[in-house]
């Protein structure tokens, strides 16, 4: 039987064998194409991958990696960056060097706990927030994420942190409830603007449940915001995690955290720098190929043809 | 009788491609071209066939970075504006060609008022032999562009933004803004689309009033037949990044030859009634992989082997008739 | 309350929908979209509502598929007042009236498949068992032409006149018995205009369907109404059948109207009335001018037109005008026509 384009069609079992893959899989290629189009963002998807396989790999790759532990050795205490240590050693003799890659694994734990928290809550209420606006919902809502965005967040994690007892799983805590106000934000925006489209007018018309419209017709519209925000946000929730340790809030010693180290060498500038420089920069490492990163995500997603 | 004195836009040949995921976009697959003094020219062509393209390429507006034009040129007065440099060009788009664009309300800037942006087309076309301008040339020049276009009471128009005008109203401000200094040459992109039916009739009348008082020449582009049996003297048929037949108007009409033509005319509702034909089958072509030969061949009952292979050139079936098909040459 | 005629499926009666849009020192502004308008639509026809921006026609539309509610007046479906939003209707009546918009790209859903955007319909309005789901979608796609390997592409993979058989073929899973057609082939080429108007012309005849058909093109209007109705500012001006409409408009504005399209061929050229052509701007539906709304641009305006709304008036049978030149002579102190 012709059609349209002019083919045949094909019988149900044809069919059923034809499963889709999901949009961005079946775009894969192309959407590589839009990621990579500037460079410096696959510079960025190199950084961030090298920092996650570090992360993982670390007691098999680092040189010392008994010294993320507790471990002492005042003779070899402020050695200079070498060969054998290559951002040299801590006022405890410790290899900064190793000691940086295994402090990765708290930070990238940290972001995971704190958007995987984070940013389905604030999901959440922002969808429900952005589809019923003008109503009672959305003010609750929204007044509610106001109060948390009002508060600077630094002011507010630090203060939520040093409520609790200081460890890993308290800073994330803290860190978390600041965060998700601006994914309630974001998606209160991007909801309540996707709601007007035409096929979710449609849907309304012929009847699809509230649940069906926000999260099988308005959500998947949403992705593209939101997994661009994560992948900037990683960056930024280590910075923020590394503030907390840097006053000593969040990882304990001796688990190495970038923010406590950055602390711990401070009061030895100028003479012992590599204690300070080196942590910092592996700050500045992951937060600029985070964000290179994010801008390529940003990019992959935007509509046209790259 | 054809003189190659009055002969004023030449495309040759054009090729235009554009960079995408996976190679180019080989939209424009030699497109031949030409307006003469006084001539209103229509091209036309469904969404996708390169109009566009074409006459973004003339104006040197492709976006950049973006674009590969392998071969062809562009003559205009007997210059390659292919080969010009940036002053000639700036030279070009102030003096000699105005590009009148489809949708009026995006191409007014909705923060300055009209005088500021007329005044600023003004300025900078007469700055380019002159050097300053006093304000109030600028200003009689404008309001004496917006009384050709038929608006009232141009001097308050002047300080008015382009949200309070009507669409109707904001497309005689973009034509203002095309006529107000002498061109030999108009593109008009879709006039009056964006626009109702009875406004659009009222902005082609102006077009037409225009263009015959100033002697300019005009490039209709537009998908509409109806369009551009009334408003021009000679029509290129362009399917595909290619032109598939180019006739005087009404030879066009009463005698079409190539069967996308055909098809299309067929396409076309009537007023009189008498139900609509078929349509034409299929879609444009991809321009990843375009089609070696014809482009409109996977979708033309009259198809050949040898459409397969090459493309068809322009075939001259009766004077100033010219048609790119095989059927044509038998 | 008003009752439909015996083979009349939809009736509005003085149907009025405002816009609040503010207020100023007099009162609220409102857009007067549609100002009181009465219609019926037949069983089985194809009724074209034709205008240009302002008029109302969508508006119109909107109200019948429930994605407004009237301000005031009825609308009238099977002998049930539908005159409320689709939130309040019953599934059993949201199943009967569906809509076909203009724009299939933003019209579906970009980032479900084509089987998860039909299936919506099939679940809500119709028993099919779970297992024969995928039937029913192939059937519907054979429907519409699209071969079943379409249930899942994306609409971004597929072209215009492709995604608005979709958009149809999702309208028909439920059965419907009306469908309000708003621009359906405005968004499209010409060229594949004609494919989706004779397939939506076939499955007419073959559903027993009946069509609210809503277009500024005329020439298009011509060959897909049984019966025109034709709107400027938020009011009916003229209602004929297709023919009549165009052989002899009443209508000032329905002769500028026609007159104002462009045409190919000189048959059509000649059916458009030479003497009235189009001047001046559309009025605003905010503050209409007064009296009959088309006075401004209307060549054969009469003092009273300025100061007194025509009422509607059957000139011809089963053809009814809204202007004073058709007005009894007593009323206008013209001599009539």
């Amino acid at each position: 039987m012709k059609n349209l384009s002019g083919g045949q069609s094909n019988s149900s079992i044809a069919v059923s064998l034809a499963r889709p893959k999901s949009l961005f899989w079946t775009n894969l290629g192309r959407n590589w194409y839009k990621f990579s189009r500037n460079p410096l963002s696959t510079i960025g998807l190199v950084i961030v991958l090298v920092i996650i396989i570090s992360a993982i790999f670390a007691p098999w790759i680092t040189p010392y990696p008994e010294h993320a532990g507790p471990f002492v050795d005042f003779e070899n205490a402020g050695q200079p960056p070498s060969l054998q240590h290559l951002c040299g050693t801590d006022n405890m003799g410790r290899d900064i060097f190793s000691r940086i890659i295994f402090a990765f694994r708290g930070a990238l734990i940290m972001a995971l706990v704190v958007l995987g928290l984070a940013v389905p809550l604030g999901v959440l209420l922002g969808l429900i927030g952005g589809y019923f606006q003008g109503g009672w919902i959305d003010t609750v809502i929204m007044r509610i994420t106001d109060i948390f965005l009002a508060v600077p967040p630094l002011i507010l994690a630090l203060a939520i942190a040093s409520m609790l007892e200081p460890n890993l799983m308290n800073a994330m805590i803290a860190v978390t409830v600041m965060w998700w106000p601006w994914y309630t934000r974001l998606l209160y925006g991007t909801a309540s603007s996707i709601k007007n489209e035409y096929f979710v007018i449609a849907a309304e018309l012929t009847g699809a449940s509230k649940f069906h419209i926000i999260f099988r017709e308005i959500l998947p519209n949403c992705l593209s915001p939101i997994f661009t925000k994560m992948a900037l946000d990683v960056g930024w929730v280590i910075l923020i995690g590394a503030s907390l340790s840097f006053v000593g809030l969040g990882q304990q010693p001796p688990t190495p955290a970038l923010g406590q180290m950055v602390s711990d060498g401070a009061r030895y500038m100028p003479t012992f720098w590599w204690m300070t420089i080196f942590p910092a920069l592996a700050i500045v490492l992951i937060l600029v190929g985070f964000n290179l990163m994010g801008d390529g995500i940003r990019d992959m997603f935007e509509r046209g043809m790259g | 009788m054809e003189t190659k004195e009055n002969i004023l836009l030449s495309i040759k040949d054009l090729h235009v491609w554009y960079r995408a995921y996976g190679g180019y976009l080989k939209v424009l697959n030699g497109v031949d071209l030409i307006v003469r003094e006084g001539e209103r020219v229509g091209l036309v062509g469904e969404a996708g066939c390169g109009k566009t393209t074409t006459m973004k390429s003339i104006l040197q507006i492709l976006p950049p970075r973006n674009f590969l034009i392998p071969k062809g040129e562009i003559y205009y007065k007997r210059k390659d504006i292919l080969k010009m440099n940036f002053s000639e060009i700036q030279r070009l788009r102030s003096k000699e060609i105005a590009m009148i664009f489809q949708d009026p309300t995006a191409a007014l800037n909705p923060v300055f008022t009209l005088g500021t942006q007329i005044g600023d087309v003004i300025r900078y076309s007469i700055a380019l032999d002159r050097g300053k301008v006093r304000k109030e040339k600028i200003r009689a020049l404008s309001v004496k562009a917006l009384k050709e276009v038929s608006l009232p009471d141009p001097e308050r128009m002047l300080v008015n933004y382009p949200f309070q005008l009507s669409g109707g109203m904001r497309q005689r401000v973009c034509i203002a803004m095309a006529i107000s200094s002498s061109r030999n040459l108009l593109i008009a992109d879709e006039p009056g689309t964006s626009l109702d039916v009875t406004i659009q009739d009222q902005i082609l009348r102006l077009l037409k009033e225009i263009v015959e008082k100033k002697g300019t020449s005009i490039i209709l582009i537009t998908h509409s037949l109806g369009v551009a049996r009334e408003m021009t003297d000679r029509i290129y048929v362009m399917y595909a990044g290619t032109i598939v037949e180019t006739a005087l108007t009404k030879d066009l009409f009463k005698n079409p030859v190539h069967p996308y033509t055909k098809g299309l005319l067929a396409s076309v509702p009537k007023l009189s009634g008498g139900g609509l034909a078929k349509g034409i089958p299929g879609r444009i072509p991809d321009y990843l992989n375009p089609p070696q030969g014809c482009r409109f061949q996977p979708r033309c009952e009259y198809a050949t082997p040898s459409c397969v292979e090459t493309p068809p050139q322009l075939f001259e079936v009766e004077k100033g008739h010219l048609v790119a098909c095989y059927l044509a040459q038998r | 309350m008003t009752q439909l005629g015996n083979n009349e499926i939809l009736k509005a009666v003085n149907l009025k929908k405002y816009f609040r849009i503010g207020k100023d020192k007099k009162g609220p502004i409102f857009v007067r979209a549609v100002d009181g308008v009465n219609f019926s639509i037949r069983y089985g026809e194809t009724l074209g509502l034709v205008g240009e921006s302002g008029s109302g026609k969508s508006t119109i539309a909107y109200t019948v598929v429930g994605m407004y509610g009237p301000t005031s007046g009825q609308v009238l479906f099977k002998d049930q007042d539908i005159g409320m939003k689709a939130v309040r209707r019953p599934l059993s009546l949201k199943k009967e009236i569906q809509i076909v918009f203009q724009d299939p790209s933003s019209s579906l859903n970009p980032e479900q498949t084509i089987e998860q955007i039909l299936s919506l319909p099939l679940r809500l309005h119709t028993r099919t068992p779970n297992r024969q789901f995928k039937e029913k979608m192939i059937e519907l796609l054979e429907k519409v032409e699209l071969p079943s390997e379409y249930l899942y592409k994306f609409p971004s993979s597929i072209g215009g006149g492709e995604k608005q058989m979709v958009a149809i073929a999702r309208a028909l899973a439920s059965n419907p018995s009306l469908i309000v057609l708003d621009e359906p082939t405005s968004a499209l080429d010409v060229s594949i205009q004609a494919k989706v108007i004779n397939k939506l012309m076939n499955l007419q005849k073959e559903l027993h369907l009946t069509y609210l058909f809503i277009t500024h093109d005329l020439s298009l209007m011509r060959n897909v109404a049984s019966r025109i109705a034709i709107m400027y500012l938020g009011k009916i001006c003229e209602v004929a059948d297709t023919a009549t409409f165009f052989e002899k408009p009443l209508h000032p504005y329905t002769q500028m109207l026609i007159s104002s399209v462009p045409v190919i061929t000189e048959e059509e050229e000649k059916l458009k009335p030479k003497k009235v052509v189009s001047i001046g701007e559309i009025g605003s539906p905010v503050n209409p001018p007064s009296g009959c709304s088309f006075h401004p641009r209307c060549p054969f305006r009469m003092p009273i037109c300025s100061e007194v709304d025509p009422e509607m008036i059957e000139v011809f049978p089963e053809h009814t005008v809204r202007c004073h030149l058709f007005s009894r002579p007593e009323e206008t102190g013209s001599k009539g026509v």
